[in-house]
């Protein structure tokens, strides 16, 4: 059991665990997400589907392989951090002390240095103070960037952080859509709220493209308890908070009213979404659907119905018409067309874009982004705030020796040391 | 405006050839003065290149880092510049006739792609959009750089003969350390790329995470280069273990930026 707990704190498992999670990811991101075994079958070959399913690759990044390779390295990463908590806490506070330093050879090392303080201040270690060796010579030390030593730690608990935070926002987050057109209330999931469209805008850039949708929308509470609603604009990159709920602009489609009018009077009219349907009123059996609106219909060559641009210049709509679940009819309507069903007479008019806004409750969203911004601190500190320690002892002949060390500076501190030495040398020879 | 950014461009490419031609005599023919007029040559492309952007930010009222043109040249405008602060601070010309063919192919790149100015959609129009591409420059930069670097190493481990090469390159324990450091910096910028793209997508798109395959491959060149640092830690592996996976992390960065935009669309598929 020992030698388990062992593999697991383990950097060896913390390698082997990178790679198989690399390798999980590159497999989710190549393998179409969230599809049904048919379509598998269909886009690669039966005996491929056959594989996606049972190994859970249709939803790799919430299957159950994937949250035990992630749990193992949150253990990996959770031991590792407690294992070396009390190595660093006794480094942190031997840091200061000389003692050590002046009993070790350091990793670059220079004899006979003239003026051992103009070596400090070109390494840019801070004023040296002076202490004596265990043989009682003089001697002075000087430490710096002792809280580079954490980095790694820091970054573990960062990324620690971030994944809990994920993982306790997906467990229990909860998403709503809300869509239609200004004027329209609709409730919000299973919540106690309603939204009401107040406006939607859509600005757009001089060649037509979008600039920007606007919803203005005001969420209203329909029971007594909780906390009150209000009115906000939400638009992209411009979410709105109210209620606990966070709205953001999502997308956008287009909408129409629907009149149906039965022997020359209106029977009945409703606004419809784009792929949403209508039953009529007296006969529920038969059901109008608006499959797309066109804004600047045209038939466009090898596409057949299609727009060309996204004003409102020609609008159409593709309508399907269901009798008992069975369709019956599909066409294209223009602007003044109407369809006859028996003794039904149905026209689109009023066509405008609807909006759909995204609603969502995530309670750890604040500690996923905390745990990015430690782990992004915990590189900062390991990568540039580099441990090093700089001594030197006066020998009983009056000539300095100058010790250097630096956990992860190498070859490159070395190199620093001995172009400070030289540096100390050439303006100082006469002391040598 | 977009005129003069045309021409600063051809010029770009015209001077980054002529400085990789200098850098590549600079080792045939072995002499340092080769070298130095190289590093000036590539120095004064970075410039004429940093002017280019500017005009074209100006031209298009915005920074240039919405599609796959300025991506391309701000990319090879950060390869460019993160190779001369290290072929300077480490008095290193060879990675600069390393990495030059680098930055010449991510030009060659950039210039196959279309250098219409749009305008932004409204998802791409937010203050967020500047620190996460900025980064993203910079990280894609150093990875190229700590790529080439774990070029030299490999290279260097099957010179044998003491010659001009073997002077100008710096022994392994060196160059695993200066690998080390461009990478350092990469993964710095890289989690920084990663958080800022986090946050903007929670604005924009109501999730900060949602697998697009975009992120997903960040994440994959994250880990590999988050392995890469582990395993130069431990004993042995440093070296030669540490190059391969620097050569193996920048390939990834090639995926998440190329093949991940024509093999598997996205959110990201504008990028």
């Amino acid at each position: 059991m020992k030698k388990i707990w062992k593999f697991i704190s383990s950097m060896r498992f913390a390698i082997l665990l990178l790679i198989v999670l690399a390798a999980a990811c590159s497999v989710g991101s190549l393998v179409t997400q969230g599809q049904t075994a048919d379509w598998y079958a269909r886009h690669y070959s039966q005996r491929a589907a056959a594989w996606i399913m049972a190994l859970g690759l249709n939803d790799a990044f919430h299957s159950g392989w994937f949250i035990v390779i992630t749990g193992f390295l949150c253990l990996n990463l959770t031991l590792c951090n407690l294992i070396r908590l009390p190595k660093l806490i006794r480094a942190a506070k031997a840091d200061g002390r000389p003692e050590n330093a002046l009993r070790s050879e350091g990793d670059a090392r220079a004899e006979n240095v003239a003026d051992p303080k103009a070596v400090f201040r070109a390494l840019r270690m801070p004023a040296p103070v002076e202490c004596r060796d265990a043989e009682g010579r003089e001697a002075l030390f000087s430490a710096k960037n002792g809280a580079g030593r954490w980095g790694a730690w820091v970054c573990h608990l960062g990324i620690l952080m971030l994944i809990l935070g994920f993982g306790l926002g997906q467990m229990t987050q909860r998403q709503y859509t809300v869509y239609g057109v200004p004027g329209q209330t609709r409730q919000i999931g299973d919540t106690p709220y309603c939204l009401t469209i107040d406006d939607f805008r859509v600005d757009t850039h001089e060649d037509g493209s979008a600039a920007q949708y606007t919803t203005d929308i005001t969420v209203a509470n329909t029971a007594s308890a909780g906390p009150d609603g209000g009115s906000a604009s939400v638009s992209v990159n411009h979410p709105a908070a109210l209620a606990g709920m966070k709205f953001y602009q999502n997308s956008t489609g287009w909408a129409a009213d629907i009149e149906i009018l039965k022997d020359g009077a209106l029977l009945q009219s409703d606004t419809l979404c784009a792929g949403e349907f209508l039953p009529v009123a007296d006969r529920p059996q038969l059901v109008i659907m608006l499959d797309a609106l066109y804004p600047d219909y045209a038939i466009l060559p090898d596409v057949g119905p299609g727009t060309v641009s996204d004003r409102l210049n020609n609008p159409a709509y593709r309508y399907s018409i269901y009798y008992q679940r069975e369709i019956v009819g599909q066409n294209v309507l223009t602007a003044g067309q109407t369809i006859t069903v028996n003794e039904y007479e149905i026209r689109f008019v009023n066509p405008r874009p609807y909006t759909l806004i995204q609603i969502k409750v995530d309670h750890f969203t604040w500690l996923a982004l905390l745990g990015g911004l430690v782990t992004l601190a915990g590189l900062a500190l390991a990568f540039y705030v580099q441990p090093a320690k700089v001594w030197a002892v006066r020998s009983a002949e009056g000539g300095w020796t100058v010790f250097g060390q630096s956990r992860k500076g190498g070859a490159l501190f070395r190199d620093r040391f001995t172009a400070a030495v030289e540096q100390n040398n050439r303006q100082s020879p006469g002391k040598e | 405006m977009l005129q003069v950014e045309n021409t600063l461009f051809t010029l770009v490419m015209l001077i980054c050839f002529a400085s990789m031609i200098l850098y590549f005599a600079f080792i045939a023919a072995r002499r340092d003065k080769l070298a130095r007029a190289a590093v000036a040559l590539q120095a004064a492309g970075l410039a004429l290149h940093t002017a280019a952007l500017v005009c074209r930010g100006i031209a298009a009222g915005r920074l240039p880092l919405t599609n796959q043109y300025e991506f391309a040249t701000s990319f090879a405008w950060g390869v460019s510049l993160v190779s001369l602060i290290f072929v300077l601070k480490f008095k290193f010309p060879v990675l600069g006739a390393f990495s030059a063919p680098v930055t010449f192919l991510i030009i060659g790149y950039a210039a196959m792609q279309s250098r219409e100015v749009r305008e932004l959609m409204p998802s791409l129009r937010s203050n967020w959009l500047a620190f996460h591409v900025s980064t993203a420059i910079i990280a894609y930069g150093a990875f190229g750089v700590s790529c080439v670097l774990g070029g030299i190493f490999l290279l260097r481990e099957r010179m044998k003969a003491r010659g001009f090469l073997d002077q100008h390159i710096p022994d392994r324990e060196k160059l695993d350390v200066i690998g080390y450091r461009s990478v350092s910096l990469g993964l710095l910028f890289l989690t920084f790329t990663i958080i800022t793209g986090a946050i903007w997508a929670e604005r924009a798109w109501g999730s900060y995470w949602s697998w697009d395959p975009k992120e997903t491959w960040s994440l994959v060149t994250w880990i590999v280069y988050a392995a890469y640092l582990h395993l130069r830690i431990r004993r042995g592996w440093r070296g030669r273990a540490a190059a391969i996976f620097a050569v193996v992390g920048f390939i990834c960065v090639m995926f998440t930026y190329i093949g991940v935009n024509t093999l598997l669309p996205g959110v990201h598929s504008y990028a």
